[in-house]
């Protein structure tokens, strides 16, 4: 449920990040108290979360257990978690989405492999199919495979033999547990999977894996120049096109055929968010 | 201060059964992290985890069948021990002896009893979870939660809360205040007038005599027994060994009063057999510091 050793890195000019993989490293292991557990606990419910309720986490947390603490910069405060989390190969990662930039964060677990941890959850020909999906996933042009193209594997299948039925049933587990995402019938890696999964997809398939040409981390979607082939993730674009009336290829300098997308903005989203966390509190209630 | 002993998760036998050390004891909570590692340096494969004070003598008792293990690979097991648990108990499946020994001790099955009271101690301290067995010599684990839920957390948490949770309850509710033992039938009686019906599928409980008669009951917050010598066929409910670990009595009759809008102390009985049993539990917790000496 939690793998990879290399977060998904938004930019190598990102501040931001390479501090909070600097301070990972160091070897102060920190001190929990039952806000640091609380928060560990409510994450581990998510498996993945959003910055923004990520903060809203930490805050309630506070709330509960020591109101007059000052609230730790969430920074701090992660990577405090992170020492601990160190000796049981478990991390709290930061990554971000590959079509819009959110920032989001995951518990990712460092010490086996991925397809391995899920082992325990799924038999042996649903590993499989997950496999199938993730190779035709990798191997396509856009980072999406369509259902049909997935439950035309089913016949190859290890294990127990798979009707497509079945096989439809299966895919929507892989959602629910957050490997895949599903977008109008076509099927690509969740966020979450890519930061447990990054290692282990760049080591099996060394030379199917597509990279980021701005942060030089695993691609699945993105944008592509059309002349010589580099790829870019669709929030990289966005800071390096920036303000750029011209873009032009990073690589060859041939102008970049594609629409430039926003640079993700935290307090845009967080608007839109909050109405959307609202509905959703609202509809907890009366579920109560 | 937020160590403040709690009574849910605490019934009187459970200091025997407790594989954090030392319950609640805060300094050797803190002590946990630097020790935990040191520990497992030892080769030993001391059966007993209490007699293991000394570095020495877990190297003497150290069985000869198993190779030595370096420090890292024991680190990586109990980090992988501590992962499966965790896992295993999102879907409130008490976890069997044989399973862990099966998926994730393997070679290492003779540290077993080591490998798990390192394990309970990363559970408590980091996640806040305690590793309990859920009856005396039954080799079944569960996790307990240290930390009180509030009910905030289900607004963070979003919809991903439980709202079985709610049905639960209200069985375990009308099982107490029937005098602990209730016929299925009464219990479909009573659910019916709230809307949920043995055979229909219900919005948010699917099927609620699955959920009732299986899923609680694997889940050991229930006991669902046939009664003997009946005709027709009645079964009868009592609550579950995980249900007096994670709640009390005193808790489920708060709950009731809140739905009737009462007072606990409005049903006596009930209210004096919830309060002997707060203080049954409470006795064990004062002598558990000689235990973990």
């Amino acid at each position: 449920m939690f793998t990879a050793k290399y977060m998904h890195i938004y930019s190598k000019e990102d501040k931001e990040q390479h501090s909070f993989t600097m301070q990972g490293s160091t070897r102060r292991t920190g001190i929990m108290t039952d806000v640091h557990r609380r928060f560990l606990q409510l994450l581990m419910t998510h498996g993945v979360l959003e910055e923004w309720d990520v903060k809203r986490l930490q805050k309630h947390c506070y709330k509960v257990h020591d109101c007059n603490a000052p609230v730790e910069k969430l920074e701090d405060f992660i990577n405090n978690i992170n020492s601990v989390l160190e000796s049981l190969y478990i991390e709290i990662k930061k990554g971000v989405t590959e079509d819009d930039g959110r920032p989001i964060y995951a518990l990712v677990n460092l010490a086996t492999t991925p397809i391995s941890k899920m082992a325990s959850d799924f038999a042996e020909n649903e590993l499989d199919l997950f496999r199938k999906a993730l190779e035709l996933i990798i191997d396509s042009e856009t980072g999406f495979a369509s259902s049909t193209n997935i439950l035309n594997m089913v016949d190859q299948l290890k294990g127990k033999k798979m009707r497509k039925k079945e096989a439809e049933q299966v895919l929507q587990k892989f959602v629910q547990s957050r490997w895949l995402t599903e977008k109008e019938g076509e099927f690509t890696l969740h966020t979450r999977a890519i930061l447990e999964m990054e290692q282990h997809i760049r080591e099996t398939y060394p030379d199917a894996v597509k990279m980021c040409n701005i942060c030089h981390s695993l691609l699945i979607q993105g944008q592509s120049c059309e002349t010589c082939g580099i790829r870019m993730h669709s929030p990289c674009v966005a800071k390096y096109f920036k303000s750029n009336a011209e873009p032009r290829c990073p690589n060859c300098n041939d102008y970049w055929p594609h629409d430039i997308p926003e640079v993700f903005d935290p307090d845009k989203d967080r608007e839109a968010g909050l109405s959307k966390s609202n509905r959703k509190s609202l509809r907890s209630r009366q579920l109560l | 201060m937020l160590q403040k002993p709690r009574s849910r998760g605490r019934p009187s036998s459970q200091a025997d059964r407790d594989w954090g050390r030392g319950g609640d004891s805060r300094a050797s909570r803190s002590g946990v992290a630097e020790e935990a590692p040191s520990t497992s340096r030892g080769a030993g494969g001391s059966q007993e985890p209490r007699s293991a004070s000394s570095q020495g003598a877990r190297r003497a008792g150290a069985s000869p069948a198993a190779g030595p293990r370096s420090q890292k690979q024991l680190e990586l097991k109990v980090a992988e021990l501590v992962q499966f648990l965790l896992i295993k108990d999102q879907k409130k499946i008490p976890i069997k002896r044989s399973d862990i020994v099966k998926h994730v001790l393997g070679d290492y099955r003779d540290l077993f009893p080591d490998l798990l009271r390192l394990a309970a101690e990363r559970l408590q301290y980091v996640f806040g979870y305690k590793l309990v067995e859920l009856e005396p010599k039954s080799s079944t684990y569960i996790l307990i939660n240290t930390l009180e839920p509030v009910e905030e957390d289900a607004e963070v948490r979003g919809d991903q809360g439980t709202p079985t949770t709610g049905l639960l309850m209200i069985v375990l509710g009308l099982i107490f205040m029937k005098g602990n033992t209730v016929k299925e039938t009464e219990v479909w009686d009573f659910l019916r007038r709230l809307g949920v019906f043995p055979t229909k599928k219900h919005l948010i409980f699917g099927d609620p005599k699955k959920l009732i008669t299986e899923d609680f009951v694997r889940q050991r917050y229930l006991e669902y027994r046939r009664i003997p010598h009946t005709d027709p066929v009645d079964y009868e409910l009592q609550w579950g060994p995980r249900t007096s670990l994670e709640t009390s009595k005193m808790k489920v009759l708060k709950f009731v009063a809140k739905v009737h809008n009462q007072d606990p102390k409005d049903w006596p009985a009930q209210y004096c057999e919830a309060l002997a049993e707060e203080e049954d539990r409470a006795r064990p917790q004062a002598s558990a510091p000689a235990a973990s000496s």
